[in-house]
């Protein structure tokens, strides 16, 4: 089952690589083209703070196995650097600050919460996700805009394509694909069935590219969803309806977000009623990897 | 070169800015035109004050004027204000030009010259008297007002066929497309907020002036409903929207909001005609930009004790009083009408007041949902600054004032360069101006006419020269596949 997806194994081994490498295309997309040049000092914050504290936290866990001036901590280490540079890529991609302590809190936060808010050994809240929430309600002082991105089609179908590849490959598609049909079936109904606006007010909110990037490239994150598939979809489609009610109804700006965060505590329950295999990122040559830090 | 400033100097970029968010409806046939509109926002906590300009022309009588609101307006809630805010708001806040003077390398000399300040002061509110009935048609009024000079309706409806027939049987002629607007706003539990004016209060204002409505209330929702304007509106409108919160900047949160260009060198003779500069600026921005966006024109802190609220200064900053008459209800130390809702932010004595303006042109097209706002803690200044530089004058024999005339040369292509790419307009054109005008037959015209045949004659090659790279760049792809598919490399 899990095999049939991974037809693209061959060429690469790990497919968090492909996706550093698409968010940062949207990255320079909205540097570059949308114009958010004002905050581009924040992606080098970003960026350095998930890497050091990453390589920090698995100096102290292989503190037993391994120093970090031995070549083998090295080789176990560097296999986990994509997932560093994902979590600050979300964070360059969402969360806005004018304070450099808040983006280095944000990011180490993140991180930090991935080596030690753990359940049964899998961690529990989305790094650039818990980031931008403690950053925004709880600081005060960061902020996510929805509209940073427009509604242009180009990056809509883009993102679509793109996330598809990414999200293919890791065979986590059906959560994207759950939350979104959620999301988009609840303003559906609310917007066009009940309130009756006209089509394009709908087209509006959903085709933001805000919603598109968190789809699949925020909430795709198979280590903090649930294992087994049909948990996955419920899963997926709570966090669609939670993400959808807080910006309908309680105008939450990066409601989405807010939601995962809020969800992401019930993964270790959906995971006990339901059991299923543990997802691997790279599951030959790295999986003693994974092994050293759940234990 | 050393270059000193002398004066910011203040040129309106839109001549005429008037009416609001909401819609005219007219009660004699005729056409209304709202052309431009400007609203302050205020806002905090869940608390918003929301004043409307409103620049009616025509005859009074047949003013009337429909807002969705999200909660049943109170008469305290509903005031009446000098419109002598707007100018202030705008004239400091608009997009300005700054001018530098070069230095004579060979004989150096300053100029200074300041703003001069003045403060104006101005609040009034007036008392309730009563004011029409009407029933039926699933519409329910459930409050009226006499605010100042306008007789106010606060209605509630069940349908919008059944307002928009109470709106058109009591003799209020609203436009066809409407229906599809008042429905939604309906639907989501809006009220509709109706404004005419009452024809006794009315004589007694001087030069039948309207004033701008203000109302405040408390809601989670921070939108401006820019639907209900477009109904009777042809093409493209543009809103000016001034912002004020305790926090920071506010920020379009379901459309991009970008910064207008700032800081850039234009050549000199803009000055004489920057308000058509910059509302070809704007134009070509716009378009550039993919038309549904919100420009950031102008952002800072003008908390009353801070003491640099602007630089340059093109207008006075407003004061304390004059913030308050916009609704920035904090600076009060006791709240300025009696507010016994405990969901009300009161003030609490921090006076932090951020200043933010926004220019959006919309139209039904790129702007299908109403504008919604968020406030940010963003408190970085931004001002729409644009610069010339007076050359210098006098003798330039000296060694200096050759080279001096040498990067004077240069200087002017770049600021004719940043012209052009600016407003999109092309070098053929601006020559054409630059020569034909009988204004421009002063020295720093034809010094820039001069320059501009150059600068033609160079972007033609740089045209060519890009063809050149991608002739090249074929080759060397063309050259390297032929390589490859022969197995050399």
């Amino acid at each position: 089952m899990r095999n049939q997806l991974f037809f693209m194994q061959p060429f690469t081994p790990d497919a968090r690589i492909f996706q550093v490498l698409f968010q940062s295309i949207f990255l320079i997309y909205g540097t570059v083209y949308l114009e958010w040049a004002q905050r581009s000092w924040l992606y080098a914050v970003y960026i350095a703070t998930a890497i050091i504290t990453q390589l920090i936290c698995e100096a102290w866990l292989r503190k037993h196995i391994a120093k970090p001036w031995e070549a083998r901590w090295w080789k176990l280490t560097l296999p986990g650097l994509p997932s560093a540079l994902i979590t600050a890529m979300g964070l360059c991609l969402f969360l806005q600050t004018n304070h450099t302590t808040i983006a280095i809190a944000a990011a180490m936060l993140g991180i930090t919460a991935k080596y030690f808010i753990r359940i049964r050994g899998k961690h529990i809240f989305n790094p650039s996700a818990l980031g931008i929430v403690a950053a925004v309600w709880l600081t005060g002082e960061a902020w996510v805009n929805p509209g940073q991105w427009g509604n242009g089609f180009v990056q809509f179908s883009g993102a679509l394509i793109l996330g598809i590849i990414v999200v293919t490959r890791v065979q986590k598609l059906d959560i994207s694909l759950a939350f979104l049909f959620t999301y988009i079936a609840a303003s559906f109904i609310r917007q066009v069935l009940y309130l009756q606006w006209p089509s394009d007010f709908f087209y509006q909110s959903v085709s933001t590219g805000t919603l598109l990037v968190f789809s699949f490239f925020m909430i795709s994150d198979p280590k903090t969803t649930p294992d087994h598939p049909i948990a996955r979809i419920i899963w997926g489609i709570m966090v669609g309806l939670l993400g959808f009610w807080l910006h309908s109804f309680e105008y939450i700006n990066g409601a989405p977000v807010l939601a995962l965060v809020l969800l992401q505590p019930f993964v270790p329950l959906f995971d006990m009623i339901c059991r299923s295999s543990r997802f691997q990122w790279n599951r030959l040559p790295v999986q003693h990897v994974h092994a050293h830090i759940h234990h | 070169m050393k270059k000193i400033l002398m004066a910011g100097i203040l040129v309106s970029c839109s001549t005429s800015l008037f009416a609001f968010c909401g819609f005219y409806v007219s009660k004699a046939s005729g056409t209304l035109s709202n052309k431009t509109s400007q609203v302050i926002l205020a806002r905090d906590g869940r608390k918003t004050v929301v004043t409307m300009y409103n620049d009616f022309k025509g005859n009074i009588r047949d003013f009337a004027m429909v807002i969705p609101v999200p909660v049943l307006l109170q008469k305290k809630d509903i005031r009446v204000v000098e419109p002598g805010i707007f100018q202030r708001l705008n004239d400091y806040s608009s997009p300005r030009l700054v001018e530098y003077y070069d230095v004579n390398p060979c004989m150096p000399r300053v100029y200074e010259k300041d703003d001069l300040m003045s403060v104006q002061e101005s609040v009034v509110m007036k008392s309730p008297k009563a004011a029409p009935t009407a029933r039926g048609y699933g519409v329910t009024i459930e409050a009226q007002y006499l605010v100042g000079e306008y007789d106010i309706l606060i209605l509630g409806a069940k349908e919008s066929s059944g307002l928009q027939r109470w709106l058109s049987d009591n003799g209020y002629k609203i436009p066809e497309s409407a229906e599809e607007v008042l429905e939604p706003y309906i639907k989501s539990n809006l009220k509709f907020f109706v404004a005419k004016v009452n024809p006794k209060q009315a004589t007694a204002l001087n030069n039948g002036f309207l004033r701008p409505i203000q109302i405040s209330f408390a809601s989670e929702k921070f939108i401006l409903p820019i639907r209900l304007g477009m109904a009777n509106a042809d093409g493209d409108q543009d809103l000016v929207i001034y912002g004020l919160t305790r926090r920071g900047r506010i920020e379009c949160t379901n459309y991009r909001n970008i910064d207008i260009p700032s800081d850039r060198n234009i050549p000199l003779f803009v000055k004489k005609n920057f308000g058509a500069f910059y509302s070809n600026l704007f134009q070509h921005q716009w378009n550039n930009e993919g038309r549904n966006l919100a420009f950031l024109e102008y952002a800072w802190d003008i908390t009353p004790i801070n003491p640099m609220k602007c630089d340059p200064c093109v207008g006075n900053p407003p004061t304390q009083q004059e913030l308050l008459t916009a609704g920035a209800w904090w600076l009060k130390q006791a709240d300025w009408s009696d507010y016994s809702d405990p969901d009300m932010d009161l003030p609490d004595g921090n006076n932090q007041t951020f200043f933010t303006r926004m220019h959006v042109r919309y139209n039904r097209n790129d702007f299908p949902q109403d504008l919604a706002f968020q406030v940010t803690p963003n408190r970085n200044h931004y001002q729409a600054r644009y610069i010339v530089t007076h050359p210098a004058n006098g003798d330039l024999s000296c060694d200096e004032g050759r080279t001096y005339l040498r990067e004077l040369k240069a200087r002017r292509k770049k600021e004719l360069r940043q012209l052009l790419s600016l407003t999109g307009t092309n070098m053929h054109n601006w020559q054409k101006d630059l020569l034909s005008s009988d204004a421009a037959r002063h020295e720093p015209e034809i010094a820039y006419a001069h320059v501009a045949d150059e600068l033609k004659n160079e972007t033609e090659t740089e045209g060519q020269g890009a063809g050149m790279m991608a002739w090249v760049s074929a080759l060397m792809i063309g050259s390297a596949g032929f390589l490859r598919w022969k197995g050399m490399i």
